[in-house]
């Protein structure tokens, strides 16, 4: 690592800083306010209010009717495993899941288990671009369709999808089915207004660490009416919907972030300016470069590219050395020696499917994480072109095979 | 996943990155032997190079000069230089330096994670086939020479046809005969193989012959008997009937009335009475769209072919 050049940050789609204000609030639960909510005694009532308060603040972050479609969990995982297995278990007659070839593995493989217990799945197929066609979607509504699952905003690309259209037509073919999204990647990137344009939702996941809040802290949005079975068993907590003695501290925090979130929404365009800028820097200063969906509607945040003829684990690496902290989808980073499904689902081509950098933003960082990307990523490209056996120096295009 | 790279290995990414002088990275020209392993798809490759030193009897000549050109992660490039580092200039002969194992790549590189050791084998691969480059450049016979080649012969069990996505003859057979599939476009939308560079689809032992020798004849093994059920005349109208009578109401009443205002309708799905229709050209962006859907094609729909019809903008 380069000892002299301070940290830059481009990995906030694996998680982000907890923000000073979200410690603050989460302190005093910590501290003097540990007790338990559900305890018959004046501290305990405060610690109940501290979640019954918090519970109002991210209702109103998500634009929930009432808070009491709020339930807390430990992460945005818990949440999906909670959504499904608890639609499966509500709706024995039901058997088909409609859910993307893109989606995290929170959700993919939450689905392949139940597919092993006797589910039908369907897996939307994507295009280059990353976008689902309404038709294949509107196509794969069966009559015995149980559930749809189909996520916000891709933790890859970015890519965001029209998921209020989507539920508003699910509900027109038959108001039976549970349309879920995993809104982890939009929460604080993209507005969540589950009484607008989200109003036929009847189900969404996030997590608190990809918003300034701590890693430990998830929520499941749960529409009034919606059948779920519980999926922790074990204690009265979340009106009997989830076992386990509330998270008091990260329950607080969390709904600091949210508030943080709504307070900050109007920075987010000149998030997206900064990102548009460093994209089209980058994709002039290297050649053989390309933007993993650049076609679509994408997060504010996010950028996605893949550089031809190299591998993204080496770029990585050499950006670490420089101090820059960002993300690949390349086979060799991810410990199964299979590219991004993502990248995959999305026919990019092979060429550049091992060479995929993600950068991913918050607005903590200054321009000068930008700049420094911009200056510092150029020359490592070329110094991995330089060695790679399918470019040629001389001509510095691909060699002729 | 975190770096768990020795420092040897960063060392010599680090250098070859930086093209420090004493790294072995490029090709050299007209090389003695040159073997090439792994592939872009793969997600790694090298191509490897060497020069030797002639003697009277090519079994004498030695490696003077080995170089690389790798694409690939991390430790694909330590370990490439790794390889080089071993056979140049300790006076070994093509065949003496084919003792040299991808464990001794690991060892040079002081460890290497698990899930990467590949990225070693990968080095001995290379080594290898640039040495049988050399031998019939040279006109030596390694079998007489006593050498035994470790390459990997796929067993014929699992003969591999596809070689782009590594997909196996008893995987093809069982996949088209579970998914029915018919043709070699079918098997390629399904299974991927074929799906590269083509070359398997209709190579001897290709995916064409395979589906061949699954169903020899489509029409005799098929279950009705020659009694094809499509024949048979359906009493009730069917939902392919009714699908019919929408689009002919929606050419015949909807189009032409939308056409006049420079848009125009798809008809994306029919499921029971429910119709999905999308609106296009000057419709699409029209603030009133959902308005003319509702009015016009639901109610022409619902006079020329069902009361129960529900138009839904998609």
């Amino acid at each position: 690592m380069n000892p002299t050049a301070p940290l830059v940050y481009a990995d906030h789609n694996a998680t982000t800083p907890v923000a000073p204000e979200v410690v603050e609030a989460m302190l005093p639960w910590l501290r003097s306010g540990y007790f338990n909510p559900s305890s018959m005694y004046e501290p305990a009532l405060r610690a109940a209010h501290a979640v019954r308060d918090a519970r109002a603040a991210v209702a109103a972050f998500v634009g929930a009717a009432d808070p009491s479609e709020i339930l807390f969990t430990s992460c945005a995982t818990e949440s999906n495993n909670t959504a499904l297995f608890g639609v499966a278990a509500a709706n024995p007659s039901r058997r088909h899941i409609v859910t993307s070839a893109v989606e995290h593995p929170a959700i993919l493989e939450v689905c392949r288990e139940l597919e092993r217990r006797g589910c039908e799945i369907t897996r939307l197929p994507v295009d280059r671009q990353g976008r689902i066609a309404t038709a294949d979607y509107v196509r794969a509504l069966r009559p015995d369709t149980l559930l749809v699952t189909l996520m916000m905003a891709n933790n890859e690309t970015g890519v965001a999808w029209p998921v209020g259209d989507w539920a508003r037509i699910a509900k027109a073919t038959d108001p039976s089915i549970v349309f879920h999204t995993d809104a982890t990647q939009a929460a604080g990137k993209l507005p969540i207004d589950l009484s607008g344009d989200l109003r036929h939702v009847d189900l969404l996941s996030f997590s608190g660490h990809k918003m300034n809040a701590p890693k430990g802290i998830g929520v499941l949005y749960i529409r009034r009416g919606t059948a779920l079975r519980p999926y922790l068993y074990g204690g009265h907590q979340e009106s009997g919907r989830r076992g386990g003695t509330e998270n008091v501290p990260y329950i607080a925090g969390l709904a600091r972030a949210c508030e943080l979130a709504k307070a900050h929404a109007a920075d987010l365009p000149a998030l997206a300016a900064r990102r548009d800028a460093l994209e089209a820097d980058l994709l002039h200063l290297i050649p053989y470069a390309e933007v993993n969906g650049r076609g679509a509607p994408r997060t504010p945040n996010t950028l996605n590219l893949s550089f031809h003829y190299v591998e993204g684990e080496a770029i990585l690496y050499a950006l670490n050395a420089q101090g820059i902290c960002a993300s690949t989808g390349s086979a060799c980073s991810s410990g199964s020696l299979e590219p991004s499904h993502v990248l995959r689902a999305m026919d990019i081509p092979f060429t550049a499917m091992h060479g995929s950098l993600r950068l991913s933003f918050g607005l903590s960082n200054p321009q000068s994480d930008y700049d420094r990307i911009r200056d510092v990523l150029p020359p490592i490209i070329a110094d991995l072109r330089r060695l790679s056996p399918y470019w040629d120096q001389k001509t510095n295009a691909p060699r002729p095979r | 996943m975190a770096w768990e790279y020795s420092d040897k290995t960063k060392q010599l990414f680090m250098d070859a990155v930086q093209g420090k002088p004493g790294t072995h990275l490029g090709e050299i020209e007209n090389a003695d032997g040159v073997g090439e392993h792994g592939s872009i798809v793969c997600g790694d490759a090298l191509k490897f190079t060497f020069r030797v030193r002639r003697a009277e009897n090519p079994l004498d000549d030695v490696i003077t000069e080995a170089k690389y050109l790798t694409f690939g992660c991390t430790s694909a490039i330590a370990a490439s230089e790794a390889l080089c580092a071993l056979i140049e200039g300790k006076g070994l002969t093509p065949i003496q330096a084919l003792r040299i194992r991808n464990q001794d790549i690991v060892e040079y590189l002081e460890g290497l994670p698990q899930q990467k050791i590949h990225c070693s084998v990968m080095g001995a691969e290379a080594l290898e086939a640039a040495v049988v480059d050399w031998a019939a450049k040279r006109g030596v016979d390694l079998a007489a020479a006593g050498v035994k080649l470790s390459g990997e012969k796929a067993d014929e069990d699992g003969r591999i046809v596809c070689k782009c996505f590594a997909i196996t003859e008893p995987y093809l057979r069982r996949k088209i005969r579970e998914l029915h599939l018919r043709t070699v476009d079918d098997v390629t939308a399904a299974l991927k193989a074929g799906g590269m560079c083509g070359a398997c689809r209709y190579a001897p032992g290709g995916i064409q012959d395979i589906l061949n020798d699954i169903w020899p004849d489509a029409c005799a093994t098929c279950p009705s008997g020659g009694a094809c059920p499509a024949s048979a005349a359906p009493a009730e109208p069917s939902p392919f009937q009714i699908a019919k009578k929408i689009e002919s109401a929606l050419e015949t009443d909807v189009r032409p009335a939308l056409r006049r205002d420079g848009g125009d309708l798809e008809l994306v799905d029919i499921k029971g009475w429910k119709v999905y229709v999308s609106l296009k050209g000057h419709c699409a962006t029209c603030l009133g769209a959902s308005h003319t859907l509702q009015l016009l094609v639901e109610r022409t729909l619902k006079d020329a072919v069902d009361s129960r019809i529900e138009v839904i903008p998609v």
